[in-house]
């Protein structure tokens, strides 16, 4: 029952952060300028202009705007892009394909390859093959994806001509993308499992593992990795979630059709209703996120459960 | 490296690139941009596209001569009144017949207050639209409108099938187009591509290209990339750092429009001091090494203007390129009062060839005459919500090519209280407006003229450079670019 109580809590806590959410987009965009004047063409008049923004609805009193905001959203419905004339809504959710499937590829396969390495690293502390683990992890994180994009397009569609360079569609359209935004949370899970298992393998739990006679990949893989998962676990849930908002350099690169591209081109575009949806949405994985990893503590740690 | 490249090649073999190889018929366009939504009445960007899907009644051939389109001809019946003969036999795609009710409708629709067209400004010059007989249209202006056949070759003045939007609804249409062009709509998928395909009935005859797809590729490199691969024909926008790229390959060659592209100046806030004195004008305007800039900083791909009218422009004045002598500005300067200089904001944004750079040596050159210059850099959408209200000196580009007429090039940057416009010359604007009413042709050059030599005395602005419109292509494509920028795949040819 305390499980129950602390999970309702933090949902609770979920509510009030979108909350926040909603009313910080809302007022924050309307504070950089007056849209009517950007969605014009170039030589209108102020007289067509005005027009427009009645029309649009930005000339009501800003709370009346919040309010309307609100209770629309509420109801799934966050208004009409300026620019495609069709729901924010539907356009989120067309792209969300292209974004949960760049996302959970990129996390899935720097995740299996960090654990392995992470656990080699690990098992094997400060041998070569543990420094040498470190030193990539380390230029995994160091290097910026848009670097290693255009190197990764360059080496692999200008001069070997293996890959097509951007857009999306088949399996060799995802390679380069997820190679790209991976690389980054290959390095940070490596590192993060590598510590965190290193400090379990030195539990007294694990000294009795050793004293029964296990062998050492029994007492990782049996005992230790589950308990070393927790930090790992909640990293790979805040990096789906931040995923999910949408890999903006990446899938500019890459041109793929993705939630982080529209949110580029609404922001370039002053495209309001697009921008807070892709912002409320990227809030809302966020915090379901966030309570998944707390339900998935309190089942891999029962200490947890307070 | 070894295992990402080893896991890429494992994945290349198991499953060969399906990307479309260019193939005869078939031609793939890369642009920088997304296309939003393909109605031509209501774009919120430029009409590349829809070109392709749609007519206008009157068009341009490839020297930007004016040309019979949907119209076979067209006179002035009165100072206000144009009557056009249109062509028979026209369909749209669906079969709906083209006729002066379709030509109504399609004005109609955006002039109409209620629809808040955001391209109403390109034609609001038009009172009326009036059916004469089912092959003659009458446009009637509010006042005199020399350019309106202009305004009848571009966007929005695509003619729409009335009855299908009726059946459909606007929101439909913006996403299942159908014209009277030389292509067909078949598919649009928002950020990945918009496929067309040839139209067999086609009013001009049938197009050599069958199948057009054009896909947004925003980052340059990733464009050019695919352009020397072949995974595109033809591209849009060529940054100028990355044009050694395409002159080095045998896999694509760089097209050149030149002067295809925007004429770059530095708005000048002029309801204020020091800029509303014409000496301190002309002191910035002899302070800039034009030549100098599109040499060195932009590689030859621009030219230095002296006036903001293109040379193909109707109402183009040859004005001689401002000389560069800071000796001279100096001078000028201290005749004004200023010898100590001033302090002053430099504004511009990232938006034109190394924005960024050229900015930077033109406050170099005003700080060598005595200046005091804050550089402001900023990212365009901002940029655009501030000019030209801050400045006082703000870099902008525009330019003609959708008219190809000195109007579009100076009418709204230099007459006073234009949203764009920071120039205040009471002389200038009387001739401007005496353009503007004026129908006579020769008497209009001759006042659009007359404008260029005010300007270049008065400077309202300081004009400094056109960039040439820069493109990729595949060998095997036959396309020179275009003075308006329009990529017409109906005179496209591939060997």
């Amino acid at each position: 029952m305390k499980g129950l109580r602390f999970l309702l809590s933090r949902a609770a806590q979920g509510l009030i952060v979108m909350f926040g959410v909603s009313a910080l987009v809302f007022f924050a965009l309307f504070l950089t300028g007056d849209p009517a004047v950007l969605m014009m063409a170039p030589d209108s008049t102020a007289a067509e202009i005005d027009a427009f923004r009645e029309a649009m609805g930005f000339d009501d009193p800003i709370i009346v705007q919040y309010g309307r905001f609100l209770v629309d959203a509420l109801q799934g419905d966050l208004g009409s892009s300026l620019r495609y004339s069709r729901p924010a809504m539907d356009l989120l959710t067309e792209r969300l394909g292209a974004t949960a499937l760049l996302a959970l590829s990129a996390l899935l396969w720097s995740s299996l390859l960090g654990f392995l390495l992470g656990a080699i690293a690990a098992v094997r502390k400060n041998s070569p093959i543990d420094f040498a683990i470190r030193v990539i992890s380390l230029l995994g994180q160091a290097v910026p994806v848009f670097w290693l994009a255009l190197m990764l397009i360059i080496l692999f569609s200008l001069n070997l001509r293996w890959l097509p360079s951007s857009g999306y569609g088949s399996l060799s359209h995802l390679v380069m993308p997820s190679v790209a935004l991976g690389a980054y949370y290959l390095s940070a899970i490596t590192r993060l499992v590598r510590s965190s298992l290193i400090e379990t393998l030195g539990e007294n739990y694990v000294r009795t593992a050793r004293a029964k006679g296990l062998t050492e990949w029994r007492i990782v893989v049996r005992h230790a990795l589950r308990n070393a998962m927790i930090p790992v676990v909640t990293l790979q849930g805040m990096y789906l979630a931040s995923l999910m908002g949408g890999a903006l350099v990446t899938e500019i690169i890459f041109a793929w059709p993705g939630i982080g591209r529209l949110a580029v081109e609404a922001i370039q575009n002053r495209d309001f209703p697009v921008v807070q949806a892709v912002v409320l949405f990227a809030a809302l994985v966020f915090v379901v996120a966030n309570f998944l990893v707390d339900v998935a503590y309190t089942w891999l740690n029962p200490r947890i459960r307070l | 490296m070894k295992n990402i490249s080893a896991f890429a090649l494992g994945l290349a073999l198991a499953f060969p690139a399906t990307a479309t190889f260019a193939q005869d018929d078939t031609l793939v366009i890369g642009r920088s941009a997304s296309t939003n939504a393909l109605d031509p009445g209501f774009l919120r960007e430029a009409a590349t596209i829809v070109d392709n899907i749609f007519d206008t009644m009157v068009m341009r051939d490839e020297d930007m001569k004016l040309v019979p389109g949907l119209a076979t001809g067209w006179t002035a019946v009165d100072d206000t009144t144009w009557e056009f003969t249109l062509r028979e036999g026209v369909t749209f795609h669906n079969g709906e017949p083209f006729d002066a009710e379709a030509v109504k409708f399609s004005l109609d629709r955006v002039l109409n207050p209620d629809n808040k067209a955001p391209t109403i400004s390109y034609i609001r010059t038009i009172s009326s639209v009036e059916v004469v007989d089912p092959m003659t249209v009458r446009i009637v202006t509010a006042k005199p409108d020399p350019l309106l056949p202009t305004r009848m070759s571009r966007y929005p003045a695509y003619i729409v099938p009335p009855k299908y939007i009726a059946e459909h609804g606007r929101e439909h249409f913006a996403n299942n187009p159908v014209g009277t062009g030389a292509y067909t709509f078949v598919d649009f998928v928002p950020d990945e591509r918009v496929t067309l395909e040839a139209n067999p009935d086609y009013w001009r005859g049938q197009p050599d290209i069958k199948t057009v797809i054009w896909r947004p590729i925003p980052d340059a490199t990733a464009r050019i990339t695919s352009l020397i691969t072949g995974e595109v024909g033809l591209i849009e926008d060529v940054p100028v750092d990355l044009v050694p790229l395409l002159q080095q390959t045998p896999d694509a060659d760089l097209v050149q429009v030149e002067n295809g592209g925007l004429t770059i100046y530095l708005g000048l806030r002029m309801d204020k001091a020091p800029l509303d004195n014409v000496k301190v004008r002309q002191a910035l305007n002899h302070a800039i090494d034009r030549v100098s800039i599109t040499e060195n900083l932009l590689g030859g791909l621009a030219t230095p203007k002296g006036t903001q009218v293109g040379a193909a422009d109707f109402g183009y004045l040859d004005v001689p390129v401002p000389e560069f002598d800071p000796e001279l500005s100096k001078q000028l300067l201290a005749e004004a009062g200023f010898e100590d200089g001033f302090e002053i904001t430099l504004q511009s944004s990232f938006r034109y060839m190394k924005n960024a750079e050229v900015a930077q040596t033109i406050a170099q050159g005003f700080e060598d005459i005595g200046l005091d210059v804050n550089q402001e850099t900023m990212e365009w959408s901002v940029y655009t919500q501030t000019v030209p209200f801050e400045g006082p000196i703000y870099m902008l580009g525009w330019g003609s090519t959708q008219t190809l007429d000195a109007d579009a090039a100076i009418y709204a940057i230099m007459k006073s209280g234009e949203p764009y416009s920071g120039a205040r010359i009471d002389a200038l604007d009387a001739l401007l407006d005496q353009s503007r009413s004026t129908v006579d042709p020769e008497a209009r050059a001759a006042i659009l003229q007359e404008i260029q030599e005010v300007a270049a005395e008065q400077v309202p602005l300081v004009t400094l450079y056109q960039e040439d419109k820069l493109m990729g292509k595949a060998p095997n494509v036959n396309f020179d670019g275009r003075a308006d920028a329009r990529i017409p795949v109906f005179s496209i040819t591939m060997d």
